[in-house]
Order: structure tokens, then C-alpha cells, then sequence
């Protein structure tokens, strides 16, 4: 008897002539060291069967993709002047001869397609869109937007958006104030590009939040969008969402609504203070010199965020009213809020640095290097 | 006599044996949650579009903050990479922290650095800085460069957070490989959440043999050397496995000190990072954690699993050693700073479940495991040992072992699979077998002299870290930070 055929042995007779006669312990052992050498070995097997399983369907991939990219390729050369049916029918037979009940095929020539569709305008993206409902990957879009997973829906709303399918959007109107946040920021995405009518109408009757990610990419979409039509985002001020009254200050922000100057000052008294320190900021940008006053009154009721905020706008506005205010503030206790004052002292284009350097001689050693530092170009505010 | 042996060997098994499934239990338990975790965190990302972020003008403003000493051989190439990180809104703060070579008149020459009228807010203590200097050409106009007196890691920490302009701070090792879209990961969870979130960690991994060029890398590899190779499971093990579990129960108590991204408002409220403690990343989390829960506020720490940070490990076993007598030491100071957490309810997790947990199970397992390979060999030279039931309790420890380091290797299979060669997957499964025989009796002798050292009232040392670089050898930089 060799050395393993004698390990072997043993270790089959303890598993299973001796097993029972073991203290408890010992046996729970023997069963963990089971457990853990079949666990072990199925998952080595699991493992090389993934790496091969994996590099059998890249190659697969490989193959297709270069197939369908050739054919897609070849639409390219059309222009205005051919006729979409034509060149449908020219190209039609040839992708229906791909086997298409191929899960991967299938899919590998829908994201294909989208990644042209995206990527090219005028007649390429015309007839893309022709292809894509001729091979009726518009009704398994619909199918999967219906589907009861959120991330099948997900992957729908994106191809309907992508493909531009706009009959779909009172479909996907319904999930853009789903519980799932993902679901419905995807489907406030698509509904904003694929609305005819009233791409904004999901901030009427969002009561779910739109989180401050779901806002950057909302603002994102909105502000590239160039054949998107802007309202006055300021009907949505009131909204009892705050998430959707915040989204929309950052609109009227980037798209300088003077017409919400009104309703924007308004929100100084709002109980958010986020919303009150976007307020403060775009009565700066606008430089809206009646809600100066407003934003004194409250300045002594908020935090230091917002007394930074309201300091910055008012050297934003420079009117000139708020000066002494201005220099009483260097006096303060804090340092953030002195060169804040000071910034904005120096915002005063015709006299800002010359009032500056009169203070700088009438002031403490700390001070003075506030005033250096805020004088100093090489650092940004 | 001997029947009290026998006796006390009976205990001494049946402890040893009840302390083992315990220990096994909770790591089961932390393996599912990890594996719900990721596969959350998996799907919820593979929708996202991180472009949005990099050129929002929405998205946080990030402070980048890496600390120099005596990085000469490295720095300029380290900084280049920084300046080019995808991010749209973010500025790269270098603290030479009184560097004794000429790391700083190299970023003077080269990034034609000039002094600028800065006034320091001391808002955290730091030792005096003695100028801030910026670049004078526009294209390095993102970089800062803070020249300070030597005070070590944190102080110069909490030099650059007083430099700060932005919302966030990076905090990273300077010399470690930063992936581009690293800010772009690790502030989102900060636009996402419903909480405010005051930290993010992401997944350190294993440098050596990785093919690097101009501060990228290019080529992942499985470390030629047996000893970073051990790392690179244990990294995949702690990273994949247990902070995304701590992550999914809101428990985590440490964000890497190679690279963490902080909210700075909450940094500065609790006093920025401890000057007295050699575990400063450790100790600042719990710092926060427990800043919030007095505060009554809801809150998160993140972690997510993406591969954002490259790190050099070290391959030499008396650095290795070292790196691991102070990560004792710190884990002891900071539980020993925090020590009235323990099952506090007050605390919530915090005190009731993360804090306990690294009491008994990341403090005390090495301690009683060297007790017990102590007591072990002594009964065994008094002839008191029951050799059969001894060896299948090691077999059961042993396999039990292997099984999770090969489900964690399955994590990275399913989720990034940065080892792409079948060889390196190989020898990775290969390490599974070897590192509970060669390496983890290392660890727990390392631990035990992190304690040892502690107890005897030992000083506040990192101790040297020498590093070959990822060029040649003849540029390898050698740090050493004291407190």
C-alpha cells in the first residue's frame, strides 16, 4: 500500500466507519471540511467553465459584430436624394438570413444599430429607424418597456429613447414617477426627448424625489437638447417637491430666466436651505438688484453657508446700496465670511481693489493678509 | 496532573472550536451581504453614463490631497498623472511635508511654481505652512503646492484641507496609480443617496509586475513574487468581500488611507485627521461616524467595488512586516481612543455591531489564534495532545480558508476580472492553497508584535517603507513618515 492510497483510506474510513463515534465537535469538523473540499472543487469547475463559456461567446461576438458592422457600414454611402424603401429592401434580406433567434445575435444587432442610430443624422438615422421597425425590434422594445423587471424596462425606455420611438412616450410617461429611482429617471429621460406635446409635464406630478444625480443628468439632457423648447421653469417654483423646485432653479440658473426673478426672490423665505442658497446665488447671477434688500433682511437669520452665499451676490450685484454692510463684515469673527466680504468688496469693477487697499492700511495684520490673498489674481476664488 | 491536562485540553478544543465557528459564521454572513451588495451595485451601475458627471457643471467640486515626503524620484510623473484625471471641477493639492531630499525644488523647476499671498484658515491644526506656491503657466493651473513643516501623514493632511477651496477631498497616497475615472466613481454615491454621505472608498489593488507607462496602467498582472501575490487575494478577499458587506449594512469603520474621498465640511467639524495615531484613515471614519450619530443625522459611508487604485505592495518580509505592526497599532489606538463605542446603543451600528466586530474578530483573532498555537505546542511537549482531533480542527480551519479565498476570486471573476490570463487566474487559485500555510502565520506573528510593541508603550513610528517604484530600480523612492 502506497503513502495517498493509505491517506485515502483513512480519510474514507473516519467519514464514514468512525464518523459517529467522534465528540460532537469533531464531527461538525469532519462535515465543514466536506462542505468546504466539494464547495472548492465545484467552484474551480464553475470558474474554468465561465472562462470558457466567456471567451466562446467574445468569439462569437467578434464574428457577428464585424458581420452586422460592415452591413450597417454600407448605409453610410446614402444620401437624401435615394429612397429609404429601396434601400430597406436592398439590405433587409441580408440581415434576415443572420439568425436572428439568437439571443446574442439578436441583441448585439439592436445595440448596433442604436450606437448608428446615435451616432449619425439625416437619411443614415432615417433609415435605421425603418430597419428597426421592419425587423419589428420596435415591438420587442415595447415588450420589454411592459416587462415586469425594472431593469428589462429600463433597457426599453433606452432603445425607445435612443430610437428616437416617440408614439411611446405616453407608455413611459407612467414610470417617470415610479418608486424605482432608476426606473423613473430613465423614463424623465426619454419622456423629456421623445414628448411631441409636453416634454416637462412629469414635473407636474412628480412626487417621488429626483435625486441630485438624477438632476445632473436631467439638467445634461435639457440644456444640450437644442430642439428642445424652453419654458419658464418658474411655474414649478411652487411645487410641493422640493427635489423638482431645486432641478428647476438650476434651469433658470443656466438659462437666465429674468422672468423668474419674482418668484426666485420669493424663495428666500423658503424652508429648504438648499433652496434658499440657489435662490441667494441666481439673485447674483441675474444681479437682481430689488432683491438686494430682500437678502439683507434675512442674511442674520441663516447659517454661514447661506451668509456666504448672500455676501457673494451682493459683491455680484455691486450696487453700491450694501458697501458698509460690505466693510462691517471684515470684522467678523469668522475668516470665511471676512474674505468672503472682501471678494466681494473687490467685485466693484470701478473701485473694488482701490477700496480694498484703503482698508488694508486701516486694518489688523490679519486682515491685511485677507486683502493680500483676495488681491492676489494666482488664486481663485 | 494529568487528568487536569486532559481536561483543560478538552476546554481548550472545545473553545479553540466555538471561537473558529464564530468567526466562520460571521464571515459567511459577510460574504452573502457582499455578494447582494455587488450584485446591486452591478446592475445599478450598468446603466450609468459617468460622462454626465465630467462635464456637469452640477457635479462636486473635489480637492485632490497627497502628502510628499521624499518622493523625488517619482513626484513629477505622480503629479502629471493627477493633473489628467477625468474630472471636470477639481483642483490637486501636494503637501511637502518637509521633504528632506529635493522633492520640492523638482516640482519648483518643473511646474515653475511661485509663491502666491495665500492666507492659511487654520481651521484644523497643522504645523506652519510655509508658503503655498502655484503654477505659473495656465495649463497646471489646477495644481497647488503646499510647503510645510514636517509633521507627518495627517498633519499634512490637515494642511491641504485647510487649503481647500472645493466640497470634497481626495485623500490619496501620492505614489499610488489613480484610475481616470476614479473622482467620477467615488462622488457619485455623494449626488445619489438620501442621506448625506460623508465618505467613499473604493477597491485598492496589487501593482507589482503590472506594466505601467506615463503614471497609467496599461497591463494588469499577477505579481512574479509569491509575497504580493498573497496580497493580491487578501486585498480581493477585504475589499470584495468585507467592506462591500460593512458597505450594505452602513458599518464600515475604515475608507483606505491609499485613497478615501471625504466630505469636507463634516472633516473639518470633527477636527480633521489625529496627529496621535498611526491608523489616522481608520480613526478619522469612526471619528465622523460617531460625530453624526451625537448630531442625530442620518448618514452613509460608501464603498463601491470598482478597481480605482493601484497600489505598490510590499514584497520584501520586513516591510511587509512593518506595514502590518502598524496597521495593528492603529486598529488598537483607534478602538482603545473610541473604546466607550463598545455596544453602545447609542451608536447604533457603530456601537452595537462594526465596533464589536473589530474587537473580537480584527483585534482579538491574531491574539487568541498565537494563544492557541501557544498552548497548542506546550501541550503537545507534554504529550497531551489528541493529534487526530487536532489535525481535522487545523483541516476544518484550513479548507474553510480556501473555500472563501475562492469564492472571493469568483467575486472578481464575476465582477471586473482584472486578470484576464488564464495563468494569472491560475496562480491565484494556486495562492488559496499556499497562503494559509505560508502567509497567514506571518500575519498573525506580525499582529501579535503590533500588540507586544503597543502594550510595551512603543513609539508612533510608520516605519521605512521602501518602495522599487514602478519604473526601474534605480528610481525607486524610499518614504518614511514619523509621527
Amino acid at each position: 500500500m502506497n503513502f495517498f492510497e493509505a491517506i485515502f483510506n483513512y480519510i474514507g474510513e473516519i467519514f464514514t466507519e468512525r464518523l459517529s463515534y467522534f465528540p460532537s465537535n469533531i464531527r461538525i469538523s469532519l462535515l465543514i471540511i466536506l462542505f468546504c473540499a466539494i464547495a472548492v472543487i465545484e467552484l474551480y469547475f464553475y470558474i474554468a467553465f465561465r472562462r470558457a463559456s466567456q471567451a466562446n461567446q467574445q468569439r462569437q461576438i467578434e464574428n457577428w459584430k464585424e458581420h452586422i458592422d460592415t452591413i450597417l457600414a454600407n448605409l453610410l454611402i446614402y444620401d437624401e436624394t435615394d429612397d429609404t424603401n429601396e434601400i430597406i429592401e436592398h439590405f433587409y434580406p441580408k440581415i434576415k438570413k443572420m439568425p436572428l433567434r439568437n439571443a446574442t445575435v439578436n441583441k448585439l444587432l439592436t445595440s448596433e444599430i442604436i450606437t448608428y442610430h446615435k451616432n449619425f443624422t439625416g437619411k443614415t438615422a432615417e433609415v435605421l429607424s425603418v430597419l428597426y421597425r421592419r425587423l419589428n425590434l420596435d415591438k420587442k422594445t415595447k415588450k420589454k418597456i411592459s416587462n415586469k423587471n425594472w431593469e428589462t424596462k429600463i433597457e426599453g425606455i433606452r432603445e425607445a429613447n435612443e430610437m428616437g420611438i416617440t408614439e411611446m412616450a405616453d407608455h413611459i410617461m407612467k414610470y417617470t414617477d415610479d418608486e424605482s429611482a432608476l426606473l423613473r429617471m430613465e423614463a424623465q429621460a426619454a419622456y423629456i426627448k421623445l414628448s411631441q406635446t409636453d416634454p416637462f409635464h412629469f414635473l407636474d406630478r412628480a412626487q417621488e424625489r429626483i435625486l441630485d444625480w438624477h438632476q445632473l443628468v436631467l439638467f445634461e439632457i435639457i440644456t444640450k437638447n437644442k430642439k428642445l423648447v424652453i419654458p419658464s421653469f418658474s411655474k414649478w417654483l411652487r411645487s410641493p417637491n422640493d427635489t423638482v423646485v431645486m432641478l428647476c432653479l438650476k434651469l433658470i440658473d443656466h438659462f437666465m430666466q429674468f422672468d423668474a426673478a419674482e418668484e426666485v426672490e420669493r424663495l428666500l423665505k423658503h424652508h429648504n436651505p438648499k433652496i434658499v442658497k440657489k435662490s441667494v446665488e441666481i439673485i447674483g447671477k441675474l444681479e437682481l438688484e430689488d432683491a438686494e434688500q430682500h437678502m439683507f433682511e434675512v442674511y442674520f437669520d441663516h447659517g454661514e453657508e447661506i451668509k456666504l452665499e448672500i455676501l457673494n451676490s451682493l459683491g455680484k450685484i455691486s450696487s453700491g446700496n450694501y458697501a458698509e454692510f460690505l466693510s462691517s463684515r471684515i470684522y467678523s469673527n469668522h475668516t470665511r465670511i471676512k474674505r468672503e466680504a472682501l471678494y466681494a468688496i473687490k467685485r466693484d469693477l470701478d473701485n473694488g481693489e482701490n477700496k480694498l487697499k484703503e482698508i488694508y492700511h486701516q486694518t489688523t495684520p490679519e486682515n491685511q493678509a485677507l486683502i493680500a490673498h483676495v488681491l492676489d489674481s494666482r488664486i481663485k476664488q | 496532573m494529568r487528568e487536569f491536562l486532559s481536561t483543560f485540553e478538552t476546554i481548550f478544543n472545545n473553545a479553540i472550536f466555538y471561537y473558529a465557528m464564530f468567526v466562520m459564521g460571521s464571515y459567511i454572513v459577510l460574504t452573502l451581504l457582499s455578494a447582494i451588495e455587488m450584485n446591486g451595485y452591478m446592475k445599478k451601475n450598468s446603466y450609468v453614463n459617468y460622462r454626465e458627471i465630467l462635464v456637469s457643471p452640477l457635479a462636486p467640486s473635489v480637492s485632490i490631497l497627497a502628502p510628499a515626503y521624499n518622493e523625488e524620484a517619482t513626484i513629477i510623473e505622480n503629479i502629471r498623472s493627477l493633473l489628467s484625471l477625468h474630472y471636470g471641477n477639481y483642483e490637486v493639492i501636494i503637501i511637502n511635508d518637509g521633504s528632506k531630499d529635493s522633492t520640492f525644488q523638482q516640482m519648483l523647476d518643473f511646474y515653475k511654481l511661485e509663491k502666491v499671498n495665500f492666507s492659511v484658515d487654520y481651521q484644523i491644526k497643522c504645523k506652519d505652512i510655509r508658503g503655498v506656491y502655484k503654477s505659473k503657466l495656465p495649463s497646471f493651473s489646477k495644481l497647488t503646492v503646499v510647503d510645510k513643516v514636517n509633521g507627518g501623514k495627517s498633519d499634512a493632511l490637515n494642511a491641504g484641507i485647510n487649503v481647500s477651496a472645493k466640497d470634497l477631498l481626495l485623500c490619496i497616497d501620492v505614489d499610488c496609480i489613480v484610475q481616470e475615472d476614479a473622482i467620477l466613481k467615488l462622488a457619485k454615491p455623494y449626488l445619489e443617496e438620501k442621506y448625506k454621505v460623508i465618505a467613499t472608498g473604493g477597491v485598492v489593488r496589487i501593482a507589482n509586475s503590472c506594466k505601467v507607462e506615463d503614471g497609467r496602467l496599461v497591463e494588469v498582472n499577477m505579481p512574479k513574487n509569491l509575497w504580493p501575490r498573497f496580497q493580491v487575494l487578501e486585498y480581493i478577499r477585504a475589499f470584495l468581500m468585507g467592506r462591500m458587506a460593512w458597505s450594505r449594512l452602513n458599518g464600515l469603520l475604515i475608507i483606505s488611507g491609499a485613497m478615501g474621498l471625504f466630505d469636507k465640511d463634516t472633516v473639518i467639524k470633527v477636527g480633521g485627521y489625529d496627529h496621535d495615531t498611526v491608523g489616522e484613515d481608520m480613526e478619522l471614519v469612526v471619528r465622523m461616524r460617531r460625530y453624526m450619530y451625537e448630531q442625530d443625522r442620518r448618514f452613509k459611508v460608501v464603498y463601491i467595488p470598482d478597481p480605482l487604485c493601484w497600489t505598490e505592495a510590499p514584497a520584501d518580509l520586513q516591510i511587509l512586516g512593518r506595514q502590518r505592526n502598524r496597521w495593528t497599532r492603529g486598529t488598537i489606538e483607534t478602538l482603545w481612543k473610541h473604546k466607550d463605542l463598545f455596544f453602545n446603543p447609542r451608536y447604533g451600528v457603530l456601537g452595537m455591531l462594526s465596533y464589536p466586530y473589530w474587537f473580537f474578530f480584527e483585534w482579538l483573532a491574531p491574539v487568541i489564534e498565537f494563544l492557541g498555537i501557544s498552548v497548542f505546542i506546550l501541550l503537545a511537549l507534554m504529550g497531551n495532545i489528541n493529534w487526530e482531533f487536532s489535525l481535522i480542527l487545523l483541516s476544518m480551519v484550513y479548507f474553510f480558508s480556501i473555500a472563501l479565498s475562492t469564492v472571493a476570486i469568483l467575486f472578481e471573476e464575476m465582477s471586473y476580472q482584472q486578470y484576464t490570463k488564464g495563468s494569472d487566474l491560475v496562480k491565484l487559485l494556486l495562492a488559496a492553497f499556499l497562503e494559509p500555510i505560508l502567509y497567514h502565520p506571518l500575519t498573525v506573528y506580525w499582529a501579535v508584535k503590533g500588540n507586544i510593541q503597543k502594550i510595551r508603550g512603543n513609539n508612533n513610528s510608520w516605519g521605512a517603507m521602501t518602495r522599487k517604484g514602478f519604473k526601474d530600480k534605480k528610481n525607486s523612492a524610499e518614504t518614511e513618515q514619523t509621527t
